[in-house]
């Protein structure tokens, strides 16, 4: 693992793409900061129109691009929760408790700053702690065999199925519908058809870049057009005032941001909880350690650190199930799996075997973005800021722009257009009917693997399959019966911290 | 899980008709519908091997899997719906909501038409200029500016650099190769450089 780490330095500085690697990862932090800046318009959002231009670069611009956008999203939510309290990102809702107190104060200068040294500070540590563990994760995960594999997977879309929001129930359909969209097309072991119901554009499946654009971008624009409006927030008088951050206020925050990128990173590495939990979390630490808590929620520098290392810090890690098991950790993963199958590059035990330098040279990449992260943030805060007040009228129809071109270049068919459209409405619908569609998509993605994996332990079982687990593979038998205790215990959690912090999602 | 109170909305008394019911009995019925239809869907091999063959494993053995607990997570779906007290928020859509969402249907419907029979330019710059004008926007010259770059950007990021393929009438014509510079993007298509 050691020689693909280093085989990743090679791969990431050659000559001849080294350049366009960071103006690509630079791009992608800069439309990701743009779009968090804007309420209403969601880091997913952007990742979802933004994939298919990763489709047709190599997976070394491409993927880094991507988590570029991930990554300034995340940040970028944080300006307008700070200036006008309204959150770019739920991942910012944290922030609002005392970034607007603080601009109030007229120090909303020193706020943005905090927030954007913080949450470079959470990133930063949180990939280097992502690839110090991925390299014997995955060593560990390359041993699990199919019946292994399969187990790990139903466990995964279960937990991830149970802790998304709303109620369990609904998460474990949505995974069914979304088991049964990826069953359409060839059954993965006897390459036969099914399910095309006579339409030959889908005998080879639901493309995966329409339905995942309709489903998770789509759905955003049909809620921002519910109500008439040219600007998202009028007549906002915004300038950012007051002094800069001193090295000596970040210093004093040093601690809580400490804790925050901790738990950040350890809940990353959680399928199925997230940046939103993870902010609350980090904030509730920080206020419980402080010995001042009643300054926390009126303009309190340290409650903006808390909150922004921890969302920040949930980044890096969550490539950790993705890359090693193949498991997305949430609605942003389930994107970037997207981009790994277009280079056909399928996330699991595998891909560390096979293209171990390629991953390592991604991950590199995500370390040193953050060099790029602080630059750009720094140098476009003021105009962040005004991106708040930017026409709605006019953002939208942009955004439908580029869903549609991305999903016609995918395959330069009309019908994709359709698919699009129709998984838009779908998840609009679900979205008003309090459905999660983070489920579906996992489904969708997982289900192809764990079809597979469950076909190759039935043909090592010979027919007897559940002797052979229970008596031969007792990894699998554990995995089996710790899956229910698993999913109630992480499903009770992620209920108490919805009560707790009145966090929807 | 019987006391599935994701949001603090459920209560735990009482049992009522809601929409979560009626969610819940459609999807019985599209997992009963899933069900039977799997022996028509699946394709039957060219040669018959015998039984399941060497896999031990039928076609139709994964869907039969899945349309079962589709069955019966709807069942459980409909016991628990009764006792579910979510608001169901399409009932928040006031006459406002529902139009803009129905109008920016049938322009997402009419934007794929145009796509196809006036090139993706011309197309996106009608749907960009008509939404954006029906969404509140009355700057018109910011209006028609943005709604023939942005869209002539794109199509030139997509179709030049990223080697890809959008409806081209009438820009591909009018923007000759030489007047891009896009050839030291060209190599990032190519795969096959590592």
């Amino acid at each position: 693992m050691f020689e693909s780490f280093l085989g990743g330095f090679a791969i990431l500085f050659n000559p001849e793409t080294v350049i366009m690697t960071f103006v690509l990862m630079s791009t992608g932090l800069f439309l990701g900061m743009f779009v968090g800046a804007l309420p209403g318009f969601t880091t997913l959002m952007a990742l979802a129109i933004l994939l298919p231009i990763s489709f047709f670069i190599h997976p070394l611009l491409g993927i880094p691009f991507l988590l570029g956008v991930y990554k300034g999203g995340i940040y970028g939510g944080s300006i307008p929760a700070i200036l006008v309290s309204m959150p770019g990102t739920g991942a910012a809702v944290a922030t609002t408790f005392d970034g607007p107190a603080l601009t109030k104060k007229g120090e909303a200068r020193k706020a943005l700053e905090m927030a954007l040294f913080s949450s470079v500070f959470g990133d930063f540590s949180s990939d280097l702690i992502t690839i110090a563990l991925i390299g014997p994760i995955a060593a560990v995960a390359l041993l699990l065999g199919p019946p292994e594999l399969a187990a790990i997977l139903m466990m995964a879309l279960i937990v991830i199925a149970g802790t998304s929001s709303g109620v369990f129930i609904k998460g474990l359909l949505m995974l069914a519908v979304g088991l049964f969209l990826g069953m359409i097309g060839q059954d993965p072991i006897s390459a036969l058809s099914r399910f095309s119901f006579g339409i030959t554009e889908i005998e080879a499946g639901i493309p995966i870049l329409p339905m995942l654009i309709g489903l998770f971008a789509l759905p955003e624009i049909f809620v921002a057009i519910e109500k008439k409006a040219s600007h998202i927030i009028e007549s906002a008088n915004l300038k950012i005032t007051g002094a800069r951050l001193k090295w000596s206020e970040f210093k004093s925050c040093l601690r809580t941001i400490i804790r925050s990128t901790a738990i950040g990173t350890s809940i990353g590495m959680v399928p199925g909880v997230g940046q939103v939990v993870a902010a609350f979390m980090g904030y509730a630490a920080a206020k419980s350690a402080s010995k001042t808590p009643e300054k926390f929620g009126k303009g309190e520098l340290e409650g903006i650190a808390a909150a922004e290392a921890a969302n920040n810090a949930v980044n890096g890690p969550t490539l950790v199930p993705l890359l090693t098991l193949g498991i997305p950790g949430d609605n942003l993963t389930v994107i970037l799996v997207g981009a790994f199958i277009a280079h056909g590059l399928r996330p699991g035990p595998q891909l560390m075997e096979e293209q171990g330098p390629l991953v390592f040279a991604i991950l590199i990449a995500m370390v040193l973005a953050n060099i790029l992260f602080i630059f750009i943030g720094y140098l476009c805060i003021p105009l962040f800021a005004k991106v708040v007040t930017i026409r709605k009228s006019i953002l939208l129809p942009l955004t439908l722009v580029f869903a549609f071109a991305g999903t016609w270049v995918f395959r330069s068919n009309p019908y994709d257009l359709a698919i699009l459209v129709f998984f838009g409405a779908a998840g609009y619908l679900a979205k008003k009917l309090q459905f999660d569609v983070t489920p579906l998509a996992m489904g969708f993605i997982l289900g192809a693997p764990l079809e597979y994996a469950f076909g190759q332990t039935v043909i090592l079982s010979g027919g007897h399959i559940f002797s052979y687990i229970f008596l031969e593979r007792p990894i699998t038998a554990a995995i089996i019966v710790l899956t229910p205790i698993i999913t109630y215990l992480m499903w009770r959690r992620s209920m108490r911290l919805r009560r707790e912090f009145g966090a929807e999602n | 899980m019987a006391s599935d109170t994701a949001t603090g909305e459920d209560a735990a008394a009482g049992g009522r008709y809601n929409f979560n019911t009626v969610t819940a009995v459609v999807f019985i019925v599209l997992a009963a519908v899933l069900f039977f239809i799997i022996p028509s869907q699946i394709d039957t091999p060219l040669i018959n091997l015998g039984g399941a063959g060497q896999s031990n494993l039928e076609a139709e053995t994964f869907p039969q899997i899945i349309a079962g607990a589709f069955f019966l997570l709807g069942i459980w779906y409909l016991y628990i719906s009764f006792r579910l007290r979510q608001h169901n928020q399409l009932r928040d859509l006031n006459l406002e909501a529902i139009t803009n969402v129905l109008v920016t249907l049938v322009i997402m419907s009419a934007y794929v038409g145009l796509i196809l029979y006036l090139g993706f330019v011309v197309g996106s710059f009608i749907m960009v200029f008509v939404m954006s004008t029906y969404f509140g926007n009355r700057n018109y010259l910011m209006g028609f500016v943005v709604s023939l770059a942005v869209p002539t950007l794109v199509f030139v990021l997509f179709t030049k650099p990223l080697v890809t393929s959008l409806p081209p009438f009438p820009v591909d014509e009018v923007i000759p190769n030489s007047w891009v510079i896009y050839p030291p993007l060209k190599y990032l298509s190519n795969k096959s450089i590592f």
